[in-house]
């Protein structure tokens, strides 16, 4: 049987290898990306007349660098590229860019059951995607990898949701917080002050409304987006600590202060906070309406920082943007300056991997989880370093938002993580069939929180066996 | 062996491929689904078998019995809409000769683009800022549709833009039929004073009525088969408003790797598909002669 | 005068109709020569102010459009071929060879794939590719493209052949012919109006499929043309004059086919829709 496998694939092999023959130039910039970076030299030495001890290999490296907005971040993964492709011989990365839901909800599911998921791949911490992964035998045990790189002190404390019984399957590139985006512009044209008290925030939507100004831009036709914001009035409403208590059960998603945070997303909905229509809205629209002037706020991660910048998308607001945490909540639990913080998104390693596949990972990881490539991403793209960078590289820091980023963060009490790197991944998913009945207008508050609350008995049920 | 045609080799060597084939992806995967319905498997670990508990779970389960009704709209949104405006238009087609092969080319096109395609053609048409309706409703100084985007109005996108695909397909399937009529038959009738109407509903309708049936049935069967445009479209979305069953089943088993529930689904869908045509053959399609094309 | 009214009115119906057909296209190939978003949106049916060919450079490189249509291209050939071939092999020997008995019981059971709608099968035959470790490959499209047009082409092709009378075969078996040779030398070339519309069926079937291409593949170098424009659409959501450039590329390969062979494809679509 194993034969016959391998011999169908053989056939397959070259198959594709006809294909690309055939495809002719039209093939070749499919596999290697769009940035010329890419192209250059690891390509043609194969063919060159010296010796070629090494064997070429390919591997794929699965990414979610794709679109305008993340170009900072693909310019940085094609440097790692380059340079380990350059420091092992023979080795040709095929660059796999896909958007960022569909891989983490369509593709990598798909591809973790059939057992053949990318060697490289981003991946996400928690119990939905690296832990489950990794406890079904999926990913690459990285502890002894850390070790030889002397890495292993080198993160912040931001491993635990990619480790498995004291194990690291993943390494988290960054780190984020979700908060207020404003447009000081907007506000300054309505006499409008900073949203940093309850009442301002309030203040400033109302005005907006009533000036045919969209208070929040959001786009929830992927649930991820609103969710963002329900993490953070559940933090806030319920207190800091909630979001953890899910699996273990010291928290309920239906009891009164999570269902307060679901009230209250829906009596924005109701007041006309959000972007009419916000169900059919992509993620990218939503930041489409903001730069465009028709939203005035919006909700959403520190990553989109670097999309304000002058050479990128939202280039036409550049400079008249500004970032804030969630004012405190009049009717608030627990520290009201804590805020969300995230090292969710990260590299994960397929476990089936040969001799000099494992020679890549290597230096892989040794070139993208560096000093430099860290300054480099917070630098260049707004990212917050999940390793421990010196007092002097963060004082390099001159973009204004990211400032008021790390601003954020320093002045939080405390902070709690976004409630899917914690649940189970039904529970997730859940959580989004039911805020989107909530937006619709199709379930209640209390409904929607019974009905997550019923996912997340059974799956802690499940767990506990 | 003096008779070729009684070699068996030769017999065997031209029908074991298909055969093997088509027991490997039609037989085989039947099997197999029939298996993994009745199991938990999640695509990860070992599969346990379960018994009916998919099944029964999948009556309670409230986001497929509303994906099955909505498979119902669609289902009569063919057979009560559509059909009824093919008839029509077939007729209105025969009538003219001047540009019929025009009409008769125009109307097919769509059903030969891909789904996909016209989905997200489509998904552009509806947009509520710059999208072709929205323009033109504001034209009339009608404000802007959330088209996608609102629960309401949906499914209804969905089910114009099926039409917009399908409805030309089976406009020259009838169209044939109605050409296919003797002359002589329509002459006598004109001869008789009967106005085109009144030829058209009394000879016209009764001679095509096998087609008819037969775009009846391949309606529902088609209104059963409806995913690629969901999928590529609103996903199911806003808030599983335009969910149907075999998206929901694709959902369940990819993205949520619900593999053995997903199969339950597909079997529930088969029986469905099975059920409903049997119905309609019984009820209301006497037995006819095979259509010959 | 009230002759030629009546003579106008089915026109007017008519045209309407193919308006309703046609502008969405017209309004996609203006939009794709458009600057941006806001000349969409202010002038939808205006012509472009500056004609933005740049779009269409863009988005050929962009999207990959040329990779993906010679995927589809080849993978839809390829099993519209097999599938033709090896239909016709079948049906030859269901029809002409003498194994009545054994023939009867095969057609049926080939025939029973025909109440299976396509989409009931897509779980298990995702894990059936995936086990025979074909996924991610062309061949985990090839192979149920190929299969799955089987059962209505052994039909169709079928019974064409029963149509063609018997003498002339029997003389070229006095002459000392093979049954493979009879079938290669007097029976296909008889067949070939039948061939041609199942080989078309089968193209367009495989041509337009999303389903399986969507999730049996994930490799962008091997995506098809469907799956590769979804692909397009979601990283380029907002980029409308971009995405209306996809979509001219995707939508003309497949017009000019038409109007060069609609008389083919319509016939050959609907009799495979008629017989199914």
């Amino acid at each position: 049987m194993k034969k016959k496998l391998t011999s169908v694939l053989a056939a397959a092999v070259a198959l594709a290898a006809l294909l690309a023959g055939c495809g002719g130039g039209g093939n070749e910039p499919a596999a290697s990306g769009s940035s010329p970076a890419s192209e250059s030299p690891p390509a043609s030495p194969s063919e060159s007349p010296s010796p070629a001890k090494a064997e070429n290999f390919t591997m794929s490296l699965r990414h979610i660098q794709i679109g305008e907005p993340q170009k900072f971040r693909k310019a940085i993964l094609d440097d790692v590229v380059k340079k380990t492709e350059e420091e092992v011989p023979g080795l040709k990365f095929e660059l796999d860019g896909v958007e960022d839901s569909v891989n983490r909800f369509t593709k990598l599911p798909a591809e973790m059951a059939a057992g053949n998921p990318p060697k490289i791949m981003s991946i996400f911490g928690g119990a939905g995607d690296t832990q489950k992964y990794a406890k079904a035998g999926r990913l690459l045990d990285l502890t002894p990898i850390l070790e030889e790189l002397g890495l292993k002190d080198k993160f912040l404390n931001v491993l635990d949701p990619f480790s498995v019984d004291g194990k690291v399957y993943g390494l988290p590139i960054g780190g984020n917080t979700e908060g207020i985006f404003y447009n000081t512009e907007i506000f300054g044209k309505y006499g409008l002050n900073p949203p940093t008290t309850w009442d301002d925030l309030i203040k400033a939507a109302d005005t907006l409304k009533e000036n045919g100004i969209t208070p929040f831009a959001v786009g929830s036709k992927g649930a991820w987006v609103p969710n963002m914001t329900i993490n953070t009035f559940i933090g806030r409403l319920a207190g800091p600590e909630t979001i953890t208590g899910f699996t273990t059960g010291a928290s309920k998603w239906n009891s009164p202060d999570v269902v307060a945070a679901y009230t209250l997303y829906k009596e924005w909905v109701d007041k006309g906070y959000f972007t009419k229509g916000e169900l059919g809205k992509e993620y990218g629209d939503m930041l489409n309406d903001f730069v465009a002037g028709k939203a005035g706020m919006m909700f959403d991660g520190s990553w989109r920082s670097s999309a304000f910048k002058n050479d990128a998308v939202g280039a036409a607001v550049a400079g008249k943007v500004a970032f804030v945490s969630l004012p405190p909540l009049p009717n608030g639990k627990g520290d009201q300056t804590s805020v969300n913080a995230n090292y969710g998104e990260g590299y994960g390693f397929s476990s089936d991997m040969n001799e000099n596949e494992l020679k890549a990972v290597k230096a892989f990881i040794k070139n993208m989880y560096s000093d430099e490539m860290q300054l480099r991403g917070l630098l260049e793209d707004g990212v917050l370093p999940s390793m421990k960078l010196s007092e002097e590289s963060i004082a390099q820091v001159s973009d204004p938002i990211v400032k008021q980023v790390l601003d954020v963060l320093n002045g939080a009490g405390v902070t709690f993580p976004h409630f899917d790197s914690v649940v189970q991944s039904k529970v997730y998913t859940e959580t989004e069939t039911q805020l989107q009945k909530l937006i619709a207008g199709k379930a209640t508050p209390q409904q929607v929180a019974d009905a997550i609350q019923k996912v997340q008995d059974e799956e802690n049920a499940a767990a506990a066996k | 062996m003096k008779n070729a045609l009684r070699n068996p080799y030769v017999y065997v060597a031209f029908i074991l491929p298909t055969i093997a084939l088509y027991f490997l992806f039609f037989i085989y995967p039947m099997i197999m689904s029939v298996y993994y319905g009745f199991t938990d498997w999640d695509g990860l670990n070992k599969p346990n078998f379960i018994g009916s508990d998919n099944f029964a779970t999948a009556f309670r389960d409230p986001e497929f019995r509303s994906s099955m009704l909505n498979n119902v709209y669609i289902l009569l949104f063919s057979c009560c809409v559509q059909v009824p405006l093919i008839v029509v238009f077939s007729l209105v087609i025969s009538s003219v000769k001047r540009l019929q092969g025009f009409y008769k080319t125009t109307v097919f096109m769509p059903s030969i683009l891909s789904t996909s395609v016209i989905g997200i053609l489509w998904g552009y048409i509806y947009d509520p800022d710059v999208g072709l309706l929205n323009n033109l409703l504001k034209l009339f100084g009608a404000g802007p549709i959330y088209w996608l985007a609102e629960s309401k109005w949906a499914m209804l996108s969905i089910l114009i833009t099926n039409a917009w695909q399908w409805m030309g397909f089976y406009i020259v399937l009838i169209l044939a039929a109605i050409l296919a009529i003797p002359k002589e038959i329509d002459e006598a009738a004109r001869i008789d004073g009967a106005s085109g109407a009144q030829r058209a509903w009394h000879l016209t309708v009764p001679l095509i009525k096998p087609v008819v049936n037969v775009v009846i049935m391949l309606s529902i069967a088609g209104a059963l088969r409806v995913v690629d445009i969901v999928l590529v479209m609103t996903g199911g979305g806003p808030a599983g408003a335009t969910e149907v069953m075999a998206s929901y089943m694709v959902n369940k088993a990819i993205k949520y790797g619900e593999y053995g529930y997903g199969t339950a689904l597909a079997i529930i869908i088969f029986v469905f598909a099975l059920v409903l045509t049997a119905a309609y053959q019984i009820l209301f399609a006497r037995r006819q002669e095979r259509l010959e094309y | 005068m009230p002759a030629a009214i009546k003579k106008t009115i089915p026109h007017v119906v008519l045209l309407a109709y193919v308006a309703v057909i046609l502008v969405p296209f017209l309004f996609v190939l203006l939009s794709s020569f458009k600057a941006n978003n806001v000349e969409i949106a202010t002038r939808p049916f205006g012509l472009p102010k500056i004609w933005a060919f740049e779009n269409y450079k863009e988005a050929w490189v962009k999207a990959k459009i040329s990779v993906y249509f010679w995927n589809s291209l080849y993978l839809s050939l390829s099993s519209a071929v097999a599938g033709v071939l090896l239909a016709a092999a079948t049906a030859f020997a269901l029809t002409r060879m003498k194994f009545e008995s054994a023939s009867r019981w095969i057609y049926q059971f080939v025939l029973i794939g025909m109440l299976i709608p396509g989409n009931v099968l897509f779980i298990a035959q995702y894990l059936l590719v995936r086990n025979l470790g074909i996924l991610n490959t062309h061949w985990s499209l090839f192979l149920p493209y190929t299969a799955g047009a089987l059962p209505i082409s052994v039909l169709l092709i079928a019974a064409f052949m029963r149509s063609i009378p018997g003498e002339l075969e029997e003389a070229a078996i006095v002459d000392g012919l093979s049954a493979p040779g009879l079938f290669v030398r007097i029976l296909l070339p008889l067949t070939l109006p039948a061939l041609v519309t199942v080989f078309i069926v089968n193209f367009l079937g495989n041509w337009n499929e999303y389903l399986l291409a969507n999730f049996f593949l994930n490799k962008d170098s091997l995506r098809t043309l469907p799956t590769g424009m979804v692909g397009f659409r979601d990283a380029f959501q907002t980029n409308y004059a971009l995405i209306c450039t996809g979509i001219v590329f995707s939508v003309v390969p497949v017009l000019v086919l038409y109007a060069l062979l609609q008389k083919n494809i319509i016939e050959g679509l609907t009799a495979g829709s008629v017989k199914g």
